[in-house]
């Protein structure tokens, strides 16, 4: 499926892949020669720039942004007010201002805000473009100038812009190559300057910019996925003049997954089935493409032929063939699985004849990756810690492995339900709990060893065995569990809370679902759920 | 033909339009303008050989700075050789050692003397006081402008006391400016005049008129009163109302069932409480929109994504199911977003309101 690409690439290679990542597999660098730069690749290198026709089609439904940008930019040379493009994720806001620019084929400085991570990234990474610099073998990869303080910044812009301008105005030999002898600049991703260390000073100064400057040829374009006003400043700044990309309609989603299709009734058919279904959940292109693009393999997968025009029976047919895979597909709309596992789900689900509308369509007991049995036994002790209040720990683990739970289950007074809806709106509220990792270790022992206990009748009482160390260490289980605690963390199954004010441990809280819990616990027969304090 | 002369017209408008000094030229004719006011005391500090300290206050983007640019372009005309204008920005400079570099450079520039990016904060702070003392002498005005004094006005200050310090002495003759769009708490005496302007959107307007002009045909090369109407939909955004325009189904599913709690009063409430308010609307109501919980969870990213809720704790390493958290929308907001958003059915919002109209039934 055709996912609407980014265009950039052309330029990007010219004047950035080359100079930004250094090939590594490149065995004799000094081969590469570049040619200098020259101010012809502050636009795009073409010879013949993108009609309007062209423009308005590789950019399906967004034909009125193209418009407003196009007219809001103006004719060559005229002075422009800073625009501040705004919409949703992958409503191609950057591809459509690079478009626009390949179309009117004037220079620009283009800087993201993504790759050039903090301050000084981003005010060098614009001089190094306006200076033409590229960074090489030979300059060490350095910049072009220093700059870190907002005031050099400022100043060295200036300098630089008037010395491209003036080049731009001077140079007859870029006549009808490049359009126009002003200069654009612009910032991509803005919103994430709002994360930055000193945000209240650069915000207001990106924003101020153009009043700074004091300098006509020059426009501002700033690219945010998120509106003006959840720009916050201390000082305050005149508004640019926004202009919003709204998200695809269901027409343009459309519009953009029949590209470059190669049979277009056939993805035509497909998208009549799917496409209305999923705009109810989410219209982000991205997520639409990645959860589309299997589901179309699997609807011609009954086809021979790829270039059959289809008629009403083949659709019946295929639609017949694809629906079981919709309502699933649905709710995996996000999760990137192998396709395996949606097929296990499938089958799975036709066995238990459930409808596909169901929540939790996950009972298959394949937890989906290996684990070493000693990992399991950790992985729901911790699930366990993190559940169960500390104080139970006593009654669930004596010497008869949890069958004291029995008792507590009696009462059932009107006091202690209120406590137990209490408690139950706690655990929503607050999450899995923290532990110290003595605790874990203890009831890690205490359930790795009821269960070598009931594997191995004429093993001697395990509660001998609760010391650490003891006589457990011939034990294979216990092989090295701190490295497991640690790979288990880095595994992300385990988190390393704050640590504790009083006693200075470092806490650890479990991020497993009951559900995986339970699933592990299943593929070690092991009875989790009688360990499981219920409230 | 027709279309080159529009261009022409086109760009000659841009061109005024985003020029500031154009605009406020208009007001230096009157004779009790801020402009002329401004004329005045700069001026007078130029000719008695005085120094003098102003602070101009006013609404962001009146125009103060446009204003003070006219009245010291006119007064460089008038005293060729006698003015040196020193600018500084409190978002550039607000840091003291900048600010005194950034003194000398322009100090330097100005006098045609050598630079040096090495010299100490010391040696700049010395050179400041030589070159003013020197000025003074030599009958010769310094004109210092803060822009975004507030800024300046921060912290130990070094700077301002240094440069009413260096005022204080006999020999020189400075004018400092500050300029902001705040009260500044005003420990210097020094700085009495305060000139303030009215019109507080100035720049805003200007900013209509410019998305105005853009809109301009040119075929035709009028404008007309569609051009204004477009503009002022395109200046006067209400992005969350947009925002809301363009959610999913799903998403506004969360909204509703985030109100629906914040009717029942709940204190706080976390994607799991929202989750549980979704699977009882579902119950109630039979809706055929009922998606697993990772779905759920991907859509209320979104929502946090947009900005249309937010999260009302600190809690960095909590995941985002237990976290609390708030809708940043007005009821009404959601009603409206509700009711204009294009993929909604009809019956939607009906529908929703009904869900709210039953909650504070029960309620009551």
């Amino acid at each position: 499926m055709s996912k609407e690409e980014i265009p950039q690439v052309t330029r990007r290679t010219t004047r950035f892949s080359s100079s930004h990542t250094p090939n590594a597999d490149e065995s004799d660098t000094k081969s590469i020669n570049l040619p200098p730069l020259t101010l012809r690749d502050l636009a795009f290198r073409e010879e013949e720039p993108l009609t309007f026709d062209g423009l308005v089609s590789s950019l399906p439904g967004r034909r009125n942004e193209i418009l407003e940008v196009l007219r809001l930019l103006g004719p060559v040379n005229s002075p422009v007010s800073p625009l501040f493009v705004y919409g949703g994720e992958s409503t191609g806001k950057t591809s459509t201002i690079l478009q626009v620019f390949r179309h009117l084929n004037r220079p620009f400085v283009y800087s993201s805000c993504r790759t050039c991570y903090n301050a000084r990234q981003l005010f060098e990474n614009i001089l190094n473009q306006l200076l033409l610099h590229r960074k090489s073998e030979i300059n060490g990869y350095s910049s072009a100038k220093k700059c870190e303080k907002p005031a050099d910044f400022v100043n060295l812009l200036k300098e630089s812009l008037v010395g491209v301008v003036d080049g731009l105005k001077g140079s007859k030999k870029l006549e009808g190559r490049v359009n126009g002898s002003m200069v654009y600049l612009i910032f991509d991703s803005l919103e994430l300057v709002r994360d930055w260390d000193k945000c209240s000073t650069i915000l207001p100064l990106l924003f101020k910019l153009h009043d700074i400057l004091k300098f006509p040829d020059v426009g501002l374009i700033f690219i945010s996925s998120s509106s003006l006003d959840t720009y916050h400043s201390d000082t305050g700044f005149v508004d640019p003049i926004p202009v919003y990309f709204p998200d695809y309609t269901e027409e343009g989603l459309r519009q953009i997954f029949m590209r470059n299709q190669s049979n277009s009734k056939l993805q035509s058919a497909f998208l009549d089935l799917v496409l209305k279904s999923f705009c109810r959940v989410t219209r982000r292109l991205d997520e639409l493409s990645t959860a589309l693009t299997p589901l179309y393999k699997k609807y011609c997968e009954p086809l021979d032929d790829l270039d059959v025009i289809p008629n009403e029976e083949i659709k019946r047919k295929l639609f017949s063939c694809i629906q079981p895979h919709i309502g699933p597909a649905l709710n995996e709309i996000f999760r990137v699985t192998t396709q395996q596992s949606v097929e296990d789900e499938i089958t799975y689900n036709a066995k238990r004849k459930k409808s596909m509308m169901k929540f939790g369509n996950d009972f298959s007991d394949d937890i989906g990756f290996h684990m070493s049995t000693s990992a399991k036994y950790l992985l729901i002790s911790a699930f366990l810690a993190s559940r169960n209040p500390a104080t139970l720990d006593a009654s669930f683990f004596d010497s008869t492995g949890g069958s004291s739970n029995q008792r507590k289950k009696r009462k059932g007074s009107e006091k202690s339900r209120d406590l137990k809806e209490a408690s139950e709106q706690e655990l929503f509220m607050k999450g899995p709990g923290t532990f110290p990792l003595e605790r874990l270790l203890a009831i890690f022992q205490c359930i790795a060893s009821s269960e070598e206990y009931e594997l191995e009748k004429d093993e001697e009482d395990p509660q001998e065995t609760t010391g650490l160390g003891g006589d457990f260490g011939e034990n294979n289980l216990m092989s090295d569990i701190l490295l497991q605690v640690s790979s288990l963390c880095n595994a992300n199954f385990i988190t390393k809370g704050g640590t504790c004010p009083l006693e200075g441990s470092t806490r650890y809280r479990s991020t497993v679902s009951e559900d995986l819990a339970l699933k592990v616990a299943r593929s070690l027969k092991f009875p989790l759920s009688k360990y499981l304090y219920r409230r | 033909m027709v279309q080159r002369t529009v261009e022409e017209a086109l760009v000659l408008l841009r061109k005024r339009l985003c020029d500031p000094d154009f605009i406020f030229s208009a007001f230096s004719d009157s004779p009790d303008s801020n402009y002329s006011k401004l004329k005045f005391i700069v001026s007078s500090s130029v000719t008695e050989a005085c120094n003098n300290s102003l602070l101009l206050l006013g609404p962001r983007g009146c125009g103060k700075i446009a204003v003070l640019d006219l009245v010291l372009e006119d007064l460089l005309k008038e005293y060729p050789d006698m003015i040196t204008v020193i600018k500084l920005n409190g978002l550039l400079h607000c840091d003291d050692n900048c600010a005194l570099k950034e003194i000398a450079r322009q100090l330097c520039m100005e006098h045609e003397l050598m630079f040096s990016k090495m010299a100490s904060s010391d040696d700049n702070s010395q050179f400041m006081i030589a070159m003013l003392r020197e000025c003074g002498l030599a009958h010769k005005t310094v004109v210092f402008i803060l822009d975004e004094f507030d800024l300046f006005a921060q912290g130990k200050q070094r700077l301002l006391y240094s440069l009413l310090d260096a005022m204080q002495s006999v020999s020189s003759q400075a004018v400092v400016i500050g300029v902001s769009c705040r009260l500044v708490y005003r420990r210097f005496n020094e700085i009495t005049d305060k000139l303030t302007d009215s019109d507080s959107t100035f720049s805003n307007f200007v900013r209509f008129l410019f998305s105005a002009v853009s809109c301009i045909d040119s075929r035709s090369g009028y404008m007309t009163i569609e051009n204004f109407k477009s503009a002022l939909l395109t200046i006067q955004r209400q992005p969350k109302l947009d925002c809301l325009k363009d959610c999913s189904i799903l998403e506004l599913y969360i909204m509703v069932c985030m109100k629906r709690l914040e009717v029942k009063e709940q204190a706080s409430y976390n994607f799991n409480s929202v989750m549980k308010e979704y699977k009882n609307i579902h119950d109630s109501f039979q809706t055929s929109d009922n998606y697993s919980r990772n779905v759920c969870l991907r859509a209320f990213e979104h929502l946090l994504d947009r900005q249309l809720i937010e999260f009302a704790d600190r809690g960095h390493n909590q995941f985002i199911e237990f976290r609390s958290v708030k809708l940043l929308i007005s009821p009404a907001e959601l009603h409206q977003g509700l009711k204009s958003n294009r993929s909604c059915p009809v019956s939607y919002p009906s529908e929703t309101n009904g869900i709210m109209k039953v909650n504070s039934a029960a309620k009551g």
